[in-house]
């Protein structure tokens, strides 16, 4: 596969060499005059103040205050345009960047970040030193991760995968066919009809096309790549494959049928990965000749994009299993995290959590607007209302519950009213034909005020703050639960988990990162006080009151300590 | 030499479009040019001088001059600083009249950004080779941010409040409800204002100007022929202009070089800030309004949100009635640059013939005055004081 990127358009006037050089390596030059001495930012052979042409580079020390700033706001990085007072003594226009910027003030020092621009070309931008602390972490939980798979190996040689079965060529199918294609594998798709087929070809050739279009990939390379595709409808084929991703229906009995007849025709100690987003993977094990090949690899929507990928454990699942998985994920350019066997493994288990409660503020008075610019200003990429729109959480919920019978106003109702979200082009908001902007609709406003109505619920104000404090506070009580039960083998896989799959920013750090910046002691606290009086959801986890009491951090936590507590991954 | 009284307006033209998807560019220039001449009465053979800006396509003016049909022409000024362009155009005309090198100056301004799809963009203008370019942000800043900075260091220094900022976007709203051809016409109150979304903190939507097409002319002429012709006679009584830029690293957010390009008109007029009775500010956004009574001199520096309050800039109301066409911020802001319409509107007044619920009853000595550029970095202030004859 050639892979080309356009050379970057040099925009570097002469005299600006030395001071890109020095950006390179993270120095900051300025001018200073040796006859006025004034100093004076971007060069020039002459001194802008005298005239003088006696001025030479000084390094400047990278520190700033604000001088006034501003938002952008909708902007999908973190951007606030400012005006910087330089410690040298120069006010110069600036920007900073990747940082909190909701909650910049002036006169909050800032340090130089230098950024390139998308010819290339190092330019001056600025970050905050809370920024920069949340990326180390970051950082470390990245390298943390990624060092798992040499510990699960243990010195053992990696097992080599050429051709990688996926079977259904459904949604998640054609997404996790079309990572392992561009990643260098061959893929097997199997399906029940052939029907499929087509659908999963045309898709997989249409994102294939775009990346010619946009010149990552040569046509030829597209072509390859394509070639590498093989389409079956027979089990039987699976003898063919060094790895087997499964992609069928949410049902367990299917699950478990694919399952036993996988591994009737898998060669002997080829693994076999379920694709579940909430099935037990201990069930789907036992329903094998070979559990310890068994294990979860849980995709995220679009799978040929999204980074995140769930290695889930299961009770069975061998340590060379884990490794052959996590080698399969890096190769895939993905980050594999090793969560356990639990509903909604991790990720998912902070997102319902968060989905529940926007819910439950919704009947209490607030409107998806509200709570998706209250998640937006706090850094994420998108509020849960338009994220559920995005992904056609409305339809999902409302099939789910079919069988149950359960009843949810809103979503009933939404449903009922063909608002399935973005394809529909309306769900909690509505959407210009082509467009992914949210626009604030009355029938929903109606929809919502009449469930609260339904429920005998009052509605009231509520304030921004305890909208934020009931979605973020709630999640972290939740990936303590998840900690102290070991299906997160450390509180920083939460992060990961959280930053590469939805989107929480890097200067932020992540859920777990983020409460120790508010204080375990104060989280404890703050959610003492919502349990009382919003409810279940917000009984501290154990593990939050024994750390607020021993003053410990989860930064500090040492993963031992949990594992005597409350026992690992089943 | 001073220019006070040496050349009159005589003619004055402001398209009536806001968006021109059937109007070309040279056609919108050519029908300012003629609707002006023919409110002065006079004909594009009687123009010996022409003044445009970028805008203005081709080689400097050459090429609207063979289009409008300019075949007398002597003297030529092509000067572009942004909006304020044509604020500097009206005293460059006044000294060539005053200095005898013409007799009958034409000053077009055209523009159609929203029908090209261009937005917020100055025509003509390439900033791909300035130096400074190089070194600016990674990530495109456009306008309104820099003007953001501005409201929100004022707001820290001086108190300034958002609902102050409002206030102008009020008084705007206010007095384009009598202009038919403005762009947005329905007044605002303060609460129609703080309810509009967050732009750039503390701007909102409505704190910025409307983006439109059209345009807008002037005639300037020697007084023996303005006093010949049929219209009020307007005198140019004084005019000033300045310069500021970041000066390799000393950005000055809380002054703009207004401070001394009203000076200067003022000196020139021999006249102070108390004795105008009717001001055209440049409104790009609300903030550039309370700049400019502050720098100009109608209010102290930092007390300029305190003077907006309360209706003080709306005709009838207030103690300075400000921009009674609507503005920038509701009538017009052609080619995303207001100079043109800020002096059109001064005009108006200077004649008593502004509309009548917004005529000043005392409308002998009158001001416009515009910025161009970006008042948080580069910028360029014009300042023309008119005066009744
Ligand atoms: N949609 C998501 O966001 C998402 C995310 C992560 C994981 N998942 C999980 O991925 C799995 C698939 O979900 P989807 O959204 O792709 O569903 P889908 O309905 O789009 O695709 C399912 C495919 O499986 C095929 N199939 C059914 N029975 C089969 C059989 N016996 N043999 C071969 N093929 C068979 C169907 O023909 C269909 O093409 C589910 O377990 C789901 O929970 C979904």
């Amino acid at each position: 596969m050639t892979i080309e990127t356009k050379p970057p358009r040099a925009e570097v006037s002469p005299e600006a060499r030395i001071f890109r050089e020095a950006a390179a390596e993270g120095r900051f030059l300025i001018r200073r005059c040796g006859a006025c001495g004034e100093a004076h930012y971007y060069p020039r052979s002459h001194c802008p103040v005298c005239g003088s042409r006696d001025v030479d580079w000084v390094e400047a020390s990278g520190g700033a205050s604000l001088y006034s700033f501003t938002v952008m706001e909708g902007a999908k990085r973190a951007t606030a345009p400012a005006i910087v007072d330089l410690d040298e003594g120069l006010r110069i226009n600036s920007v900073v960047l990747d940082a909190d910027v909701h909650r910049l003030a002036i006169g909050d020092r800032v340090t130089v970040a230098f950024q390139a621009d998308r010819e290339g070309v190092l330019r001056l931008a600025f970050t905050t030193a809370e920024a920069n602390a949340a990326r180390a972490h970051t950082d470390a939980a990245m390298a943390a991760v990624a060092a798992d798979e040499k510990a699960f190996a243990a010195g053992k040689p990696p097992v080599e995968i050429e051709t990688v079965a996926v079977i259904g060529a459904g949604n998640m199918g054609i997404g996790i066919t079309t990572a392992f294609l561009k990643a260098g594998f061959s893929v097997l798709m199997i399906d029940r009809a052939e029907e499929a087929f087509e659908r999963a070809r045309a898709r997989i050739a249409e994102t294939l096309e775009r990346d010619v279009t946009r010149k990552r990939l040569s046509a030829e390379g597209a072509a390859a790549t394509l070639a590498r595709l093989a389409t079956s409808t027979a089990m039987a084929d699976l003898a063919r494959a060094d790895l087997v991703v499964e992609a069928v229906w949410e049902q367990m009995e299917l699950k478990t049928s694919v399952f036993a007849e996988a591994s009737r025709h898998a060669r002997p100690g080829v693994c076999l990965c379920s694709n579940t987003s909430t099935l037990d993977i201990d069930e789907i094990a036992a329903a094998t000749d070979r559990p310890d090949r068994v294990v979860g690899l849980h995709f995220f929507n679009p799978a040929h994009v999204m980074r995140l990928l769930e290695v889930v454990r299961g009770a069975a699942t061998s340590e060379a299993t884990l490794a052959l998985a996590m080698q399969v994920g890096q190769r895939l350019g993905k980050v594999p995290v090793v969560v356990g066997n639990a509903y909604g493994f991790v990720g998912n288990r902070l997102m319902i959590a968060r989905e529940r409660q926007a819910a439950r503020m919704l009947l209490e008075g607030a409107l998806p607007r509200q709570i998706d610019a209250v998640l937006t200003r706090f850094g994420m990429p998108m509020g849960t209302f338009e994220m559920q729109d995005m992904a056609g959480g409305i339809e999902l919920s409302y099939r789910n519950r079919q069988s149950t019978g359960e009843k949810n106003f809103i979503i009933d109702r939404l449903f009922e009213a063909g608002r399935l979200g973005q394809k529909t082009g309306k769900g909690y908001y509505r959407y210009e034909p082509g467009k992914t902007r949210p626009i604030v609709d009355a029938e929903v406003t109606a929809i919502i005020e009449a469930a609260s109505a339904d429920a005998g619920i009052e509605r009231r104000a509520i304030s921004d703050e305890e909208i934020e404090e009931r979605l973020i506070l709630l999640m972290i009580n939740e990936g303590a639960k998840l900690v102290a039960a070991g299906i997160a083998r450390r509180p920083s896989d939460i992060d990961v988990v959280w930053q590469t799959g939805f989107g929480w920013p890097s200067w932020k750090g992540g859920p777990m990162y983020h409460a120790d910046r508010l204080g375990i002691g104060a989280v404890h606290a703050r959610l003492v006080d919502l349990h009382a009086r919003f409810g279940d959801p917000f009984a501290p986890a154990p593990l939050l009151e024994t750390m607020a009491r021993s003053g410990e951090t989860f930064a500090t936590l040492a993963s031992s300590a949990t594992g005597s507590e409350t026992g690992t991954a089943r | 030499m001073s220019i006070k009284g040496q050349a009159c307006v005589a003619g004055i033209y402001e398209h009536p479009t806001r968006r021109a998807d059937d109007l070309s560019i040279a056609r919108l220039h050519a029908d300012v040019a003629l609707g002006a001449l023919a409110d002065a009465g006079l004909s594009p053979s009687d123009v010996d001088a022409y003044f445009c800006g970028a805008d203005a396509p081709g080689i400097g003016g050459f090429s609207m001059a063979e289009y409008i049909g300019l075949n007398n022409l002597r003297y030529m000024d092509t000067t572009e600083t942004g909006g304020s362009s044509y604020l500097l155009h009206v005293s460059h005309a006044a000294r060539a009249i005053a200095t005898g090198q013409c007799n009958v100056a034409l000053i077009t301004m055209a523009d159609r950004p929203l029908a090209a799809g261009a937005g917020p963009v100055l025509a003509g203008v390439d900033m791909s080779k300035v130096p400074e370019r190089e070194f600016a942000p990674p990530v495109m800043v456009p306008p309104v941010y820099g003007y953001a900075m501005v409201a929100k260091r004022h707001m820290h220094e001086f108190g300034t409040t958002a609902e102050q900022l409002a206030w102008v976007k009020v008084a705007a709203s206010h007095h384009a409800q009598y202009n038919p051809h403005a762009r947005l016409r329905e007044p605002m109150t303060l609460a129609d204002v703080m309810a509009s979304p967050l732009v750039a903190d503390p701007l909102r939507r409505a704190d910025c100007c409307v983006v439109t097409d059209g345009g807008g002319a002037l005639v300037i002429t020697r007084p023996e022929i303005a006093r010949s012709l049929a219209r009020p006679v307007v005198k140019i009584a004084g005019a000033g202009e300045a310069m500021r830029h970041s000066r390799g690293g000393r950005i000055d957010l809380l002054h703009s070089a207004g401070v001394f390009s009203a000076a200067k008109a003022f000196e020139e007029a021999g006249v102070t800030p108390g004795d105008i009775k009717y001001a055209s500010l440049y409104d790009s956004f609300t903030i550039t309004v309370i700049m400019q009574l502050e720098d100009i001199g109608f209010c102290e520096k930092g007390m300029g949100g305190r003077f907006v309050a309360d209706g003080n800039l709306i005709s009838g109301i207030g103690r300075l009635p400000v921009n009674t066409d609507g503005g920038g911020l509701c009538s017009n802001h052609p080619g995303n640059k207001g100079g043109m319409t800020k002096m059109l509107e001064a005009v108006r007044q200077c004649r008593g013939e502004a509309h009548p619920s917004v005529q000043v009853a005392d409308h002998g000595l009158v001001l416009a005055h515009g910025t161009g550029g970006l008042l948080s970095s580069q910028h360029m202030a014009g300042t023309v004081i008119l005066e009744a004859a």
